[in-house]
């Protein structure tokens, strides 16, 4: 058993991550004996790097549990704990009773029935891309995709998808060091503390679902927003309106800015990989690889935290109870040991079990089916097309160590069809 | 140990843990069926599934409410069998 303490290696710098994933100084941790010790502000965590480690962390929720620190980096008062909590920060029980209200409209099965609207809007904002000749992506077609799928699953109406997608960026902003918006921004009056991503955009993001809750419970629809308040109403304590609030608040933000990452990012590697494209082109059985590789090569949440509740072994080093340990998905999905020439961008890899979606684990995304689904759908849909994008400049990237975020790309996009 | 891989086994599903990600359902619609109501996985049909192919099944759930029944107290124990699946190469997607 072995601990490497020095140096820090600081990857919770947000700038860092504005050349991308620093891959040099993960490869470094995910090779040294044991886990790393991790400053961060007055605390700090372990470094959980390797994929086997990320996996034995995700899978056993008792051991390291969700709900006692939350899991962000940062650590919050016991008050904000309580009022930001939602279902990725709860443990068993409580985990399970929320995670099942809203399960059912997310297994395979059911998601499979969201083809045709998710190619839908997938073809309108192409057509649309291609007509303009050249354009941001993340603009044009990665941050729409997303958010008007998940508004149509909701019941949002479309015009809202706008105002939506503004929220969930002053959101993102909220894991960098800066924030553009004054804390009392859309009447917020909230102390920054208690609201998710310390955003007064939540505060927005709250009383929207509450308008649209209002609306549903007075003349419920077929919508995901229904079932959530018939939820709430049929049992005073199966969702409570916080829990609600939270969970409207989480299935907006993490159905929208991770797949526009995962798309951004895919575009991209298409972009810059012009053979990994043809070979899509070439063949049409490609889609399902190439979509689990882009998977892999975004990793649009770069990390999770857990605490511990009971003393553990964990990658040769010895934890205590109540320790932070941080899973690194960014290099798991890179994690030599498990995938062939991690940094290759390979569409038809077939050994691809990345962790992207979480490392399995009772707090798997949700989503992880109807993301797949819309990176499959928009792959089928460009192709069909012949898109070819050329790049026109550097992508501008999110300052996070949070999301791996893209804010714009430039490109030129052309149809050959 | 082909035989081991091929033989069939009984799989059951563990009320408390499902959290109804229908992963189960999707490799096996003919064992597994997501109840609507509950979001409870239910086993349907034999419940019958060849341990390799069961080994994945219990391995890809992400709340490991999957289990295999063993059928006697002399086979080896559930854990050793889990074990021998080869966890790296259960694709969850
Ligand atoms: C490419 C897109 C996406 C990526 C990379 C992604 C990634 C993740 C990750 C890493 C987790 C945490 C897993 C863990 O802690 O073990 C998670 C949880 C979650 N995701 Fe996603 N996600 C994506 C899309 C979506 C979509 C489309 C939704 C839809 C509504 C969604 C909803 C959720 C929810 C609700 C949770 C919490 C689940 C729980 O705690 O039980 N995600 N996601
Ligand atoms: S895969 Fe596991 S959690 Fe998901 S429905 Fe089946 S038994 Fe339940």
């Amino acid at each position: 058993m072995s601990t490497t303490t020095t140096p820090t290696p600081n990857i919770t710098d947000p700038s860092l991550y504005l050349d991308g994933i620093p891959h040099e100084r993960f490869a470094e941790i995910r090779n040294a004996d044991g886990l790393m010790w991790h400053d961060y502000h007055d605390g700090g965590f372990w470094v959980v790097s390797r994929h086997a480690d990320v996996k034995t962390v995700s899978k056993d929720g008792k051991t390291f549990s969700s709900a006692v620190g939350m899991t962000n980096l940062w650590d919050l008062e016991a008050d904000a704990i309580e009022a930001r909590r939602s279902l990725i920060d709860s443990d068993a029980p409580d985990h399970t009773r929320l995670r099942r209200l809203v399960a059912r409209a997310f297994t395979p099965k059911n998601i499979r029935r969201w083809e045709s609207t998710v190619r839908d809007i997938t073809v309108e904002l192409l057509d649309a891309y291609v007509a303009k000749g050249e354009g941001d992506f993340v603009a044009e077609v990665a941050a729409p995709l997303p958010i008007r799928v998940i508004l149509t699953m909701l019941g949002v109406p479309v015009e809202d998808a706008g105002y939506l997608v503004e929220l969930s960026n002053f959101l993102v902003e909220g894991t960098g060091d800066t924030q553009s918006i004054p804390p009392d921004a859309f009447g917020n009056t909230t102390p920054l503390r208690l609201l998710p991503f310390n955003s007064p955009a939540s505060h927005a993001l709250f009383e929207y679902g509450e308008k649209i809750g209002d609306l549903r419970r007075a003349d419920p629809q077929d919508d995901l927003v229904t079932s959530l308040v018939q939820a709430e109403a049929d049992d005073g304590d199966r969702l409570s309106g916080s829990e609600y609030r939270n969970l409207f608040h989480l299935l907006v933000f993490a159905g929208n800015e991770t797949t526009r990452t995962g798309l951004s990012h895919g575009a991209i590697a298409l972009a810059d990989h012009p053979e990994q494209w043809q070979r899509v082109l070439d063949d049409s059985a490609m889609v399902e690889t190439a979509t689990e590789e882009i998977l892999r090569w975004s990793t649009p949440v770069l990390h999770m935290r857990r605490t511990t509740t009971a003393p553990v072994e964990l990658g040769g080093t010895h934890l205590d109870a109540g320790e932070k340990v941080v899973m690194w998905y960014a290099s798991a999905n890179h994690d030599e040991r498990v995938f062939a020439n991690p940094h290759t961008f390979d569409v038809g890899r077939t050994e691809n079990p990345h962790f992207s979606f979480g490392g399995g684990g009772p707090h798997t995304c949700l989503g992880a089916f109807l993301a797949r689904l819309e990176v499959a759908v928009l792959l089928e849909e460009m192709a069909a097309r012949k898109m070819h994008l050329t790049r026109l400049g550097e992508p501008v990237r999110v300052p996070s160590n949070f999301v791996h975020g893209v804010l714009s790309v430039d490109m030129a996009v052309e149809a050959r069809s | 140990m082909s035989d081991e891989q091929t033989e069939m086994v009984l799989v059951t599903v563990d009320e408390e843990k499902c959290i109804g990600a229908g992963q189960c359902e999707m490799l096996e619609e003919d064992t597994f069926y997501v109840d609507d109501d509950t979001v409870i996985a239910k086993v349907i049909g034999t419940g019958m599934l060849e341990r390799s192919r069961a080994n994945l099944i219990v391995e890809t759930c992400p709340s490991q409410a999957i289990s295999i029944v063993e059928a006697s107290a002399q086979e080896s124990p559930v854990g050793d069998a889990q074990e021998d699946s080869g966890a790296e190469e259960a694709d969850p997607s």
